[in-house]
């Protein structure tokens, strides 16, 4: 299939999609209350942007996203670098986080709200809590994943620890560590919604959540496409980048 | 420039790689594992040596002893002339199994690797690596990235990749085994046509029999672990060598005769 054919058939699928939001409510096949026709959703959407207090809330997850990312990378990748290459470190602590990553976080929400109170701190926490296991997991499989020949390779021409760092394990590492990247943004944006859905003040999770309890229909999908065009804006960003960097060379 | 001197004490002593009664003996969970024992080999310069022996028999821990790459616990390994500690690319290149070249590299700077660890620019790498390309048969190919090519290519940048900083030893690991029948006949011939002009000391490991009389100078036997020699073969075939020597009864016997002692040792 050529490539315009493929856009055009995923155009008509989405105009299917939002053809039947709008009709299947108007024509009595779903009830209006539950869905209310795209229309009407996207009429509200223009009405909450407009609203200070939603510009705020989306500014506001936005900064907890950015700024938990931010922690939690380092941290994860660090981490899992060091248990991949000190066998000491991996044999001890390995199986532990391990079973501490086979736990679903959530349950610990209530431990960081003791903590941390309701506020940004807490969001930031608990997303970089969550995300920093996905991170020190793959960072460990990327160096896992470095080839052992390569860096004989390496040494059989003189390359000092240093140079076979910067030589062999980061591009070899690379697609891994990018593809990381992208993934722990998913989590780490979950983990922020998480957070604000189960206890806040501000944030687009704690709107929608709001908006849902007080059956408010046609704010609770303003807010769902609100969600899904900044997740998807963030997963775009890292994947712009990925392609950016892939073109990177030693 | 140091191994130009310890060159000459080697020609003096007559050998660019002299191994003197090593043994190796490998620490195991439960107590050690013989891996070599009194391993005795002289390599003239320029010579073709090829090691055979069944798997696990060391001759790839030997190879590595002579790059550097690993150490022994007896005896004395000198390459023109002087121990090596750890890995020299002035005095030997080394040329592994399978193609072993970096994928997010191209031809070009997977040949250049050696040298960009020394800091070399970008202009002298290159006008180091265009000739070195062009000696495997692979102008115009220089900005492929690995997987552009086939098993033999990857070979012949591998090869390049290991002549690049011109080092008199040059050691190879299995470099065809994971070729074709024909292709590894091609590179074994292409070996030869490229080792011919360069002049290089080549000590070459191989599981296949006629692979090892068609290339070497000598054939070395090793026994199954722990690797002892058991048998070094002069091959006084004529050069250059040709596919129709293979049909030949001198061929046939040396080469039956390396079966023998394989079979033998068992």
């Amino acid at each position: 299939m050529k490539r315009w054919q493929i856009i055009l058939v995923r155009m008509a699928i989405l105009a299917l999609v939002l053809g039947a939001w709008e009709l299947a409510p108007r024509m009595g096949f779903v009830n209006p209350m539950l869905l209310p026709p795209l229309s009407e959703v996207l009429a509200m959407l223009k009405t909450q942007i407009a609203r200070p207090v939603v510009q705020e809330a989306i500014m506001i997850t936005a900064l907890e996203v950015i700024v938990a990312f931010i922690i939690a990378v380092p941290i994860g990748a660090a981490a899992g670098v060091a248990i991949a290459e000190f066998p000491y470190a991996g044999a001890i602590f390995k199986p532990m986080l391990f079973y501490v990553f086979s736990i679903p976080k959530s349950i610990f929400l209530p431990m960081f709200i003791l903590i941390f109170g309701i506020g940004f701190q807490q969001k930031v926490a608990y997303a970089a809590f969550t995300t920093a296991f996905v991170v020190l997991m793959s960072a460990t499989a990327a160096v896992e994943s470095v080839k052992s020949d390569y860096i004989l390779v390496a040494r059989s021409f003189g390359a000092t620890p240093l140079q076979i760092l910067r030589r062999v394990y980061v591009p070899s590492m690379m697609p891994v560590l990018l593809e990381t990247l992208r993934i722990s943004m998913i989590f780490n944006f979950t983990g922020v919604m998480i957070a604000e859905m189960y206890a806040s003040r501000t944030g687009i999770g704690h709107l929608i959540s709001n908006w849902g309890e007080n059956f408010q229909m046609p704010q609770l999908f303003a807010g769902v496409i609100m969600l899904a065009v900044v997740a998807i804006a963030f997963n775009e960003t890292v994947r712009f980048l990925e392609a950016r960097c892939s073109t990177w060379r030693t | 420039m140091q191994y130009v001197a310890d060159m000459k004490g080697a020609q003096t002593a007559g050998a660019a790689i002299d191994i003197d009664r090593v043994s190796h003996v490998y620490a195991g969970p439960e107590g050690g594992v013989q891996a070599l024992s009194d391993v005795s080999m002289k390599v003239g310069a320029g010579r073709f040596i090829v090691i055979v022996g069944p798997s696990g028999c060391g001759k790839t821990s030997l190879l590595m002893m002579m790059a550097g790459l690993r150490d022994h616990t007896e005896g004395r390994i000198h390459v023109h002339g002087a121990p090596i500690p750890k890995p020299d690319p002035e005095r030997v290149g080394v040329i592994f199994q399978e193609a072993s070249l970096f994928p997010w590299l191209t031809t070009f700077d997977n040949i250049e690797f050696p040298l960009s660890l020394r800091g070399m620019s970008r202009e002298e790498r290159r006008r180091r690596s265009e000739p070195m390309l062009s000696l495997v048969g692979l102008s115009g190919f220089g900005e492929r990235y690995p997987h552009e090519l086939s098993g033999g290519m990857k070979q012949r940048v591998s090869i390049a990749r290991g002549l690049v900083q011109d080092p008199p030893v040059l050691l190879m690991d299995e470099p065809f085994a994971a070729l074709d029948e024909q292709t590894r006949m091609t590179m074994g011939h292409e070996l030869l046509r490229i080792w011919s002009t360069t002049n290089k000391t080549v000590v070459f490991i191989t599981h296949s029999l006629t692979e090892a009389v068609y290339l070497a100078d000598e054939v070395y036997v090793m026994s199954p672990r722990p690797g002892r020699m058991i048998d070094h073969i002069m091959v006084d075939l004529p050069r250059p060598r040709t596919y129709e020597m293979m049909a030949t009864d001198t061929f046939g016997r040396l080469r039956d005769r390396i079966w023998q002692q394989i079979r033998k040792s068992h």
